[in-house]
């Protein structure tokens, strides 16, 4: 599809309730699957299925055993997706759990749309997938209520069973004797009663179940893209030009490789999408030869314009922005700010920064690029195919209908995977070659492609009366935007409809703090935008924006006077739009004032030493259309000698709705919180001459097992919409941290990642 | 011509002395439980034991290996009890990390059956887990620790001390 109808694909997406359903049996299986919106009438489900008349993301088969495959086209990255999206069908279809099966398939625009991201998938998926389960119980219960002779309504459906008195009848005996040919209307669909979270037996708080796809990854068996393999491929490993943009080839000297056994010469790419410039690839027959090979070719440059771009130069761009108001896009504005300033008997004033840093999935990129049966078979693993398909099909010249992308696991995702830029090299190599090619990136050429969380910088300014009360606060913020180069069809308009604003890099900024007075900006920063493309990183704005915003809210509570914690609660009262709304945000902000007040009841009694201190901080990612309601709050001591920050505990009180696979949610919760501190305190990765400057493990130190404090999880019980879990735990905690910071030695520290040189440095001041 | 025992049964490989092992034993030997992460000896994924020593195997040459015992996440064959730990406390995330981790805590559990939690943070800390699973892998260590007086040994002629 093109990128003009991206939106219109997504809303698609999202109302996959307005697509028809069918239940069709063909030769030995009962097939269930999505529709368009509106049915060709002329065939029945059974013609609709057979002819493959069906555009799902999602369908189901049952054989005549009663086993259930469930074919989902969600990427598999550690989040156990498939398992949840199961049990939310079965629960409804009443099947066996333990028939219950899930295949990834491979991506075809044929699919419809197809994203994992966002933390989306269950709040996407939860109704219609109820509801496809109710149709399919409603077909078996009807086809078995035929085949024992009694009527439909003295049956129920138990477990793989329809029932009726003590005659019942087994899924798979009426998949193999039953006619079953039904359709479900958009309307009729939509209209199906689903189950209320209480009568949820498979899903729910108190659902104690396991994931479906962990077993092959403690094996090795597991098939991750790295694994793959097709005949006759050269691998490849590229040659990373000096500047993400506007570099080009002026030379390749490569007479020292030729002397490599297995080496079969280099490529420069041309690339008609203009995802990449300046590129080489160098082919062998195994990998570790194009590795050596790649130390061996020479290749000179011209440089891109971005060539000498430092942070300090993204930063001092990023102050500049934010400092002007004629800068950028105003997307919150409440009351009126102006007048708020104006009256103010006094202000205070922060500006906020976070270091460059990177998604170090663990799996470097790698894809293979084969022409096959007159079409393009892509091997890797992406999470968004169909923002990918087209720049695929674009760099290699053909019709996306020509591009198939083949689905594996995924070695860490957290958003790197989204747009699959590093398949370009890979078909442009094996265009040029002739032949199917592997690339393959060692981690520096990973870490140097890598797509960037984008260094930021927020300035907050709050208004005060004589009398310290808090009148409003405005808060303007700036960074390289990942929608604006990836998918601006996403661009969202400005609050007076002028301008453009990437919500994802605004989004939490729009708080559900009750304020009378609230202004909020949000900037491109065009020196980190022409460096390198911005990347969404797990959490996305929300990781920085939130560290700012949790901080500051610390900070005014201390001017004026107040317990941060009960200036929160305060502001905290659900009125107006922050009343939240039906299905996605009920309760608005009352949900999130009831987990900090949980939270605050569980850490009212914690000891803390010399120089310790508890910081706390709420959240609602990822977006105020689906928000996950969090509070969080951090142990932590300090060395004032060293300026070491240790995070003794963390906890965190969530409220996410339907909690459709409690242990899943615990897992993302923990892996969240832990990413979290991680971009807290360890994590940056500054920019030097146009690049990031550390390219390896060696240098760039995420948390490891000896960094883990305590965590304390609780999953609120609640009757609401499920929202997604994947991503929200990682924006609580640095602003929790630097909060405990000020309340153990009294320095407010406004740059992330917190250092020790940051706390003795501002000791010393 | 370099020869060696993998997961119990002897190969040749002509590969280039100074190649890493990890590429001997994905593609030409097509063992792909084994993972590379990084390259450069810091994150784990792409271990494997040498005699019994957890061996970080994309920074050992295949040279180095003449002669020598290799065991890779393949020749636990699904019975070791970390593996039905690592699945009774639901580790894995993404699981590329995994096959090192597992590999990594097998030396651990090998001499020293009933870790401390301070021993296991020593022991497992230069394996990197970007999913952040740390506290499952934790655990789960400590379930396979007491759940099995028993384990299976990989190499019944390992010795030495971890690497
Ligand atoms: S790949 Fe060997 S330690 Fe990272
Ligand atoms: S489970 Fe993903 S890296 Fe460890």
């Amino acid at each position: 599809m093109s990128m003009k109808n991206i939106s219109q694909e997504k809303k698609d997406m999202i109302n996959l309730s307005r697509r028809s359903f069918m239940v069709g049996s063909m030769k030995t299986s009962l097939f269930m699957a999505f529709g368009a919106a509106a049915i060709p009438s002329l065939l029945s489900a059974k013609e609709s299925i057979e002819t493959k008349q069906f555009s799902p993301n999602i369908w189901f088969e049952m054989d005549t055993d009663g086993n259930v495959i469930v074919n989902i086209a969600k990427a598999e990255m550690g989040q156990h997706i498939g398992t949840p999206i199961a049990r939310i069908l079965a629960d409804e279809l009443e099947c066996d759990w333990d028939k219950v099966s899930i295949v990834h398939v491979d991506t075809d625009p044929k699919w419809g749309y197809m994203v994992t991201g966002g933390s989306w998938s269950i709040f996407h998926t939860y109704k219609p997938m109820s509801q496809a389960g109710a149709a399919g119980r409603m077909v078996l219960i009807d086809a078995g209520a035929k085949l024992l002779g009694v009527p439909a309504n003295s049956c129920k459906a138990e477990k793989g069973f329809v029932i009726s008195g003590n005659k019942k009848i087994s899924y798979g005996d009426i998949v193999a004797n039953g006619n079953v040919d039904k359709t479900f209307s958009a309307d009729e669909l939509a209209e199906l009663p689903i189950k209320p979270g209480k009568k949820r037996h498979l899903i729910g708080v108190n659902a104690d179940y396991k994931a479906l796809d962990i077993p092959p990854k403690t094996n090795g068996t597991a098939v991750y893209g790295i694994d793959v393999e097709v005949e006759n491929m050269l691998y490849a490993r590229p040659i990373l030009p000096p500047t993400r943009y506007g570099s080009a080839v002026t030379n390749v000297d490569d007479s020292k490789a030729k002397s490599l056994p297995g080496y079969k010469g280099y490529k420069v790419l041309t690339d008609p999408s203009g995802t990449i410039e300046g590129w080489v690839t160098v082919l062998a027959t195994d990998y570790p030869t194009a590795i050596k090979a790649v130390d061996m070719v020479k290749v000179s440059y011209n440089a891109g314009k971005t060539a000498n771009v430092s942070e300090a130069d993204i930063q001092k761009e990023g102050e500049r922005i934010v400092r002007d108001r004629k800068e950028g896009t105003v997307f919150v504005d409440e009351g009126n700010i102006e007048l708020a300033q104006s009256k103010a008997a006094q202000t205070i004033e922060a500006l906020y920064t976070t270091a460059t840093a990177n998604h170090f999935q663990l799996e470097p990129l790698n894809a293979i690029a084969e022409f096959k049966g007159g079409k393009w078979h892509i091997h890797t693993g992406n999470q968004w195919q169909s923002l990918t398909l087209p720049t695929v099909a674009k760099a290699a010249e053909v019709p996306e209908s020509d591009v198939i992308l083949h689905q594996y696991y995924l070695g860490g995702g957290f958003g790197r995977r989204l747009y699959g830029d590093w398949i370009v090299p890979a078909l442009l190599t094996a265009k040029a070659a002739g032949q199917p090619v592997k690339l393959v990136f060692m981690r520096p050429d990973d870490t140097l492609f890598d797509q960037p969380r984008s260094a930021s910088t927020s300035l907050f300014n709050a208004s005060f009366d004589e009398n310290n009360q808090f009148l409003g606060m405005e808060h303007a913020l700036a960074a390289g935007w990942p929608t604006l180069k990836m998918a601006p069809g996403f661009l969202a308009p400005g609050v007076s409809g002028e301008g453009k604003v990437d919500m994802f890099s605004a989004s939490g900024a729009d708080h559900w703090y009750t304020m009378s007075h609230h202004r909020a900006r949000a900037v491109n920063n065009k020196v980190a935008q022409d460096t390198f493309t911005p990347g969404w990183l797990r959490s996305v704005g929300q990781g920085w924006i939130v560290w700012g915003l949790e901080s500051f809210i610390d900070e005014v509570a201390m001017k004026a006077n107040k317990d941060p914690v009960d200036f929160r609660l305060a502001m905290l009262d659900g009125k107006g739009k922050q009343g939240g709304k039906a299905p996605e945000s009920v309760g608005g902000a009352t949900r999130l004032a009831n987990t900090l007040d949980i939270l605050k009841k569980k850490t009212a009694n914690v000891k803390l030493g010399a120089d310790e201190g508890i910081g706390y901080s709420v959240s609602a990612g990822q977006e105020r259309t689906m928000p996950a309601w969090l509070a969080t709050a951090a142990h932590v001591h300090v060395n004032k000698r060293t300026g070491k920050i240790t995070v003794k505990k963390l906890w965190v009180v969530s409220d996410a709705g339907i909690v459709i696979h409690p242990d899943g949610a615990i897992a993302q919760l923990e892996g969240s919180l832990l990413w979290g501190l991680s971009l807290a305190l360890f994590e940056h990765n500054e920019v030097k001459n146009g690049q990031v400057s550390k390219t390896n493990l060696h240098t760039y130190l995420p948390l490891r097992m000896n960094d883990v404090p305590e965590m304390d999880i609780e999953l609120v019980e609640s009757e609401e919409f499920p929202v997604g879990l994947g991503e929200p735990g990682v924006i609580g905690v640095a602003p929790a941290i630097g909060n405990a910071v000020y309340q153990a030695i009294g320095v407010r520290l406004r740059h992330l990642p917190m250092l020790a040189q940051h706390v003795t440095a501002a000791l010393k001041a | 011509m370099i020869e060696f025992t993998l997961n119990g049964k002897k190969v040749q490989t002509d590969a280039a002395s100074d190649t890493p092992l990890v590429w001997v034993i994905r593609d030409e030997f097509g063992l792909k439980g084994t993972k590379f992460g990084c390259g450069v000896a810091m994150c784990g994924a792409c271990t494997v034991h040498i005699d019994g020593n957890a061996i970080r195997s994309c920074s050992y040459p295949v040279s180095l290996a003449k002669g020598k015992n290799v065991n890779t996440i393949e020749s636990l064959n699904n019975e070791h009890p970390l593996q039905s730990a690592w699945v009774e406390e639901q580790v894995p995330q993404c699981g590329y990390c995994q096959s090192g981790q597992i590999m990594q805590a097998a030396t651990l559990l090998d001499r020293n059956p009933n870790p401390s939690d301070q021993d296991i943070v020593n022991h497992m800390s230069a394996n990197y887990c970007r999913c952040m699973a740390y506290a499952r892998i934790k655990k789960a260590i400590k379930r396979a620790a007491t759940s099995s007086v028993q384990y299976f040994d990989p190499n019944a002629s390992s010795e030495g001390e971890n690497a």
